[in-house]
């Protein structure tokens, strides 16, 4: 069976090493080259706190995969399991918070409840007047995003996919509502399925198949600092500002701000941003003050209308969505990949029944 | 000791005797010099150890561009040294090593790490089974970083200011300062920003008579044409001067800045110049990062700015202007200099500093080069090589010169990142030193309102760069509405006048330079 899947993502990515496993013939277009996409730009925060059921479960089956797949490869992703830690600021945030945890729970999650104390245990120096509760949970963390991309991409090569970079898709051939194949650099290739996991480019991906799809265009910035010995060990995100940030391999401090909607697939860099971001990550942790910034940037990802993920079986046949997972593509992008394989070759996913297309 | 006493041209006021404490030993320090100065005042090469391999650091460029003399100051990580000034009480401590930089049991690592863990290993050995990969992954993760985390909050209280106006300027050296000067007098509102605490740029570092054309100025010492230039600016009231305030970024028009470490400019300008400079290039030889391994200006800016010996015995690499200026420098403040050594086969700067070197009695080795510096924790000599037709060391030609400290001064290139970031289109002009952006003979480039002037448009000198500034800033003026028709004139005038400076031999490159990368419009 011959696959064509447009976005050397993660979701891409994942998709093409879980269909060769099973004996694919898979080819991957990458319109620039492997980490152009929002999945070389992230702060690389997993965890399995969402407030969505097949979220949730999508994203428990991925934190086990990043515990395999480094074996698996041969490739370090440099995953540290150390926990994710979600802040509120506002009373109905930590409302929210705690129904959240209890979806969690109820599914099997570790997740907790803490206070701003408990917090200031994790994190030394945070400032415990700066919020109203968190919630943590133990098995989320910190991922390299970049050998994340780099492994995944050796361990399909391994399984004989070919990945081509700098070869954009420029048109998708259908035939009699059946999908035949792609148009990408020069050339055209054949393919019984085509599957769409270009983030944030995928509504115009879409269009080419003549299937409408409208998800959101969200625009993300992110900075670091310079580089510190071990400092803080969680993902820490302040769900009420957006707020986010923990410590990098190479020892940045990592931060952004959750993105917001754009007009336009611009990833320039704004003041605004590291003005918003440096106040409130001060108000959190105060002897940040002491550190300089030294890159910014920003990337862009896409999100489902109602806010989730967009993945399944379109009216063209073989045509084939797997987009708008917005600020947690991270965090489900394998499992997304081990279950859009069982659809394709298996014709049946339970676990992405709610994200089908044809929903809106 | 190595501070200087007297110097045929500089005065040293020192300020107050304080002191501060480096790895908790108390050190003499004056008021008034940076912590880079004082502690190589006090024999002190090495400040911390590199990221990786655990090697020696200290300083290098003595202007804040290159990390190398980053300590901990005060509690906070990662502070650059050269680029803060002594306060009595103040604790330093060197950075990432066991006990100390000076004694860091890590730096085996130096020889040992490209063996058992080269680089991109932390990604592909020891990948599995799960529990080795952890233990790994955490026992890497603690020999990454540079400072610790701030043990103390810093208690400076942040400041933020807006400003509009209807020029800001970026660099406070001859161009900027012509810039701001010319500008100015049309009743333009000005902000002129320098992120050192003085004007001048390089000019200040120059003690010597400039060359170049008599109505340029040539004759005066750099030092003195800085200060003619401070006192025309000082006199216009519509220039707000900003010292200590580094411009970090132009965000769409706008230009963002800090001043004095703990206050936010965002400026709103109409029009904006860019006089940022140069930055001094290095060369590839081995233990090319030892300290005492200096570029020309941070010896400089040590010597003519701080009044401290950058050693007693140096070598210096390239024979450019630059080079022998140094040389002659060093000469006076009594360091001798051991010889010049030059890749091509004769002398690169004027003939008439090359004949005082020589008069000195330093050797000059042309078509030689540097192959190594010796030593472990600092500089103890150089091994020097001839070089053959095809620029490869000659086999068996090595010779060893004794010095404490190694000069390189092999050019400049242009400090283009606020260009970039501004996103204007930028060329590479190997005549002009490297990426340089398009513009036009005002020194407008593609973004409209966005200018330049001076080394950041192309390295060439003093006399240059001050006309360019010049008529940039009448350019930004004009197009604002100000000043006359006298003021277009001179406008014109000065662009003349620079065109016919340039005919000389020495112009010959630069005009071939300009050639591809000034447009009209
Ligand atoms: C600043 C930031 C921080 C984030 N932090 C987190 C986090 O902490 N945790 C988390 O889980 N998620 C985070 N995310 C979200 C996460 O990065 C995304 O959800 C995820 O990377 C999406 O992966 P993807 O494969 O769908 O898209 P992408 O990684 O964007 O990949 C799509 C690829 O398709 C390619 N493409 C587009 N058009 C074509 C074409 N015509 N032909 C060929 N190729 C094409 C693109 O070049 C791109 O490389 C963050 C995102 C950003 C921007
Ligand atoms: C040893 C030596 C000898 C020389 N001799 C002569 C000579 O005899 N005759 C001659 O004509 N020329 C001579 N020159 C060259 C001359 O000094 C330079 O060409 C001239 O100084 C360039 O002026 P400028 O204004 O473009 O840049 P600079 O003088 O380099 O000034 C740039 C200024 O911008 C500031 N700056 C940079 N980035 C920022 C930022 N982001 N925010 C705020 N401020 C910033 C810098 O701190 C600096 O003060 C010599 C140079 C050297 C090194
Ligand atoms: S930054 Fe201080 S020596 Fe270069």
């Amino acid at each position: 069976m011959k696959v064509a899947i447009i976005g050397g993502g993660v979701i891409g990515l994942s998709t093409a090493y879980f269909l060769a496993r099973e004996g694919a013939d898979v080819t991957v277009f990458e319109q620039k080259y492997l980490l152009y996409g929002a999945s070389g730009r992230n702060s690389g925060g997993i965890t399995a706190m969402h407030d969505n059921e097949a979220m949730i479960e999508l994203a428990k089956r991925s934190i086990e995969l990043y515990e395999v797949l480094p074996s698996e490869v041969d490739f370090n992703f440099l995953f540290r399991q150390d926990g994710y830690i979600k802040v509120a600021a506002t009373g109905d945030d930590f409302e929210a918070l705690k129904e959240e945890v209890r979806l969690q729970n109820s599914l099997g999650v570790k997740s907790r409840i803490i206070d701003a104390y408990e917090v200031k245990d994790f994190i030394p120096d945070f400032n415990e007047e700066s919020i109203i509760g968190g919630a943590y949970e133990p098995s989320g963390g910190v991922i390299f995003p970049w050998p994340v991309i780099w492994g995944l991409a050796k361990g399909c090569r391994e399984l004989g996919v070919e990945i081509r970079d700098n070869t954009e898709v420029k048109e998708i051939l259908v035939e009699n509502g059946r999908v035949e194949g792609v148009v990408a650099g020069d050339e055209t290739f054949r393919a019984e399925y085509v599957v769409n996991a270009a983030g944030a480019w995928s509504n115009r991906i879409s269009s080419m198949a003549g299937v409408e799809l409208d998800n959101k265009i969200i625009k993300e910035e992110i900075c670091v600092t310079e580089s510190l010995k071990p400092y803080l060990n969680q993902y820490l995100l302040d769900i009420t500002t957006g707020v986010y940030l923990s410590q990098s391999m190479r020892g940045e401090i990592v931060g952004g701000i959750l993105g917001s909607e754009a007009d336009n697939l611009s990833t320039s860099s704004t003041l605004d941003f590291v003005f918003r971001y440096s106040r409130r990550a001060i108000e959190l942790i105060p002897k940040l003050k002491g550190l300089a910034l030294l890159r910014q940037w920003a990337g862009v990802y896409d999100e489902g209308k109602d806010g989730l993920p967009v993945v399944g079986e379109t009216k063209i046949d073989g045509f084939i969505q797997a987009n708008g997972f917005g600020k947690a593509g991270m965090s489900v992008g394998p499992a997304v990949g081990e279950e859009l394989a069982k659809l394709i070759l298996k014709g049946k996913s339970e676990k992405l029944a709610v994200f089908n297309p044809e929903r809106f | 000791m190595s501070r200087l006493g007297e110097h045929p041209i500089v005065d040293f006021d020192r300020g107050r005797e304080v002191t501060i404490y480096f790895n908790g030993k108390p050190i003499k320090a004056y008021e008034g010099e940076t912590v880079a100065a004082a502690l190589y005042a006090a024999g002190i090469r090495v400040f911390s150890r590199s990221f990786r391999f655990h090697r020696p650091r200290g300083f290098f460029c003595a202007i804040g561009k290159c990390s190398a003399c980053m300590m901990e100051v005060d509690g906070i990580p990662n502070v650059r040294i050269c680029k803060v000034y002594v306060r009595d009480g103040m604790e330093l401590r060197t950075q990432n090593s066991l006990p100390n930089a000076e004694n860091d049991i890590y730096s085996m690592f130096d020889s040992m790490i490209d063996r058992f863990f080269p680089h991109g290993s932390h990604y592909k050995k020891f990948t599995k089974p799960k529990f080795v990969r952890e233990l790994v992954t955490a026992q890497m993760r603690k020999f990454t970083g540079m400072g610790e985390f701030p043990k103390a909050e810093l208690n400076e209280k942040g400041e933020y200011e807006e400003i509009e106006t209807d020029i800001a300027i970026v660099g406070g050296g001859p161009a900027g300062l012509s810039a701001a000067i010319y500008a100015g007098r049309t009743g333009a509102k000005v902000i002129l920003m320098d992120e050192n605490p003085y004007l001048g740029g390089q000019l200040i570092k120059q003690t010597h008579r400039f060359f170049g054309s008599g109505r340029h100025m040539a004759g005066t010492r750099g030092i003195r044409i800085g200060e003619i230039l401070q006192k025309e600016l000082y006199e216009l009231p519509n220039i707000d001067i900003r010292t200590e305030t580094k411009v970090f970024g132009i965000y769409d028009g706008v230009v963002a800045a800090v001043e004095k470490d703990t206050k936010l400019l965002k400026i709103k300008p109409k029009k904006i110049i860019i006089a940022t400079g140069a930055y001094e290039r290095t060369l590839i030889f081995e233990n090319n990062d030892l300290p005492g391994v200096y570029g020309a200006g941070g010896v400089q800016t040590l010597m003519n700015v701080y009044g401290i010996k950058p050693g007693e015995r140096g070598l210096i690499v390239g024979s450019g202007n630059v080079g022998l200026i140094l040389t002659y420098q060093l000469m006076q403040a009594g360091v001798e200099v051991a010889a010049i050594v030059e890749a091509m086969p004769r002398v690169g700067g004027y003939f008439v500093h090359a004949a005082k070197v020589r008069r000195l009695g330093v050797p000059i080795y042309t078509k030689h080069t540097i192959k190594r510096a010796i030593g472990k924790k600092k500089v103890e000599g150089a091994e020097i090589a001839r070089l053959d037709e095809n620029w490869c060391v000659v086999e068996g030609s090595e010779k060893r010169i004794d010095c404490d400290f190694i000069c390189v001064a092999v050019g400049l290139s242009p400090a283009h990142e606020l260009l970039y970031h501004a996103g204007v289109e930028m060329r590479f002009i190997p005549e002009l030193g490297g990426f340089v952006p398009t513009r036009n003979r005002y020194g407008e480039t593609t973004k409209p309102g966005i200018y330049v002037a001076g080394d950041v448009a192309g390295i060439e000198e003093a006399t240059a760069a001050m006309m360019e500034g010049r008529i940039a800033g009448l350019d930004a003026a004009i197009k604002l509405g100000y000043g006359d028709e006298e003021t277009v004139r001179l406008r014109d005038e000065i662009v003349e006048d620079l065109d016919e400076f340039r005919k000389g031999p020495f112009g010959e490159r630069i005009v071939a330079g300009l050639k591809k990368i000034v447009v009209e419009g």
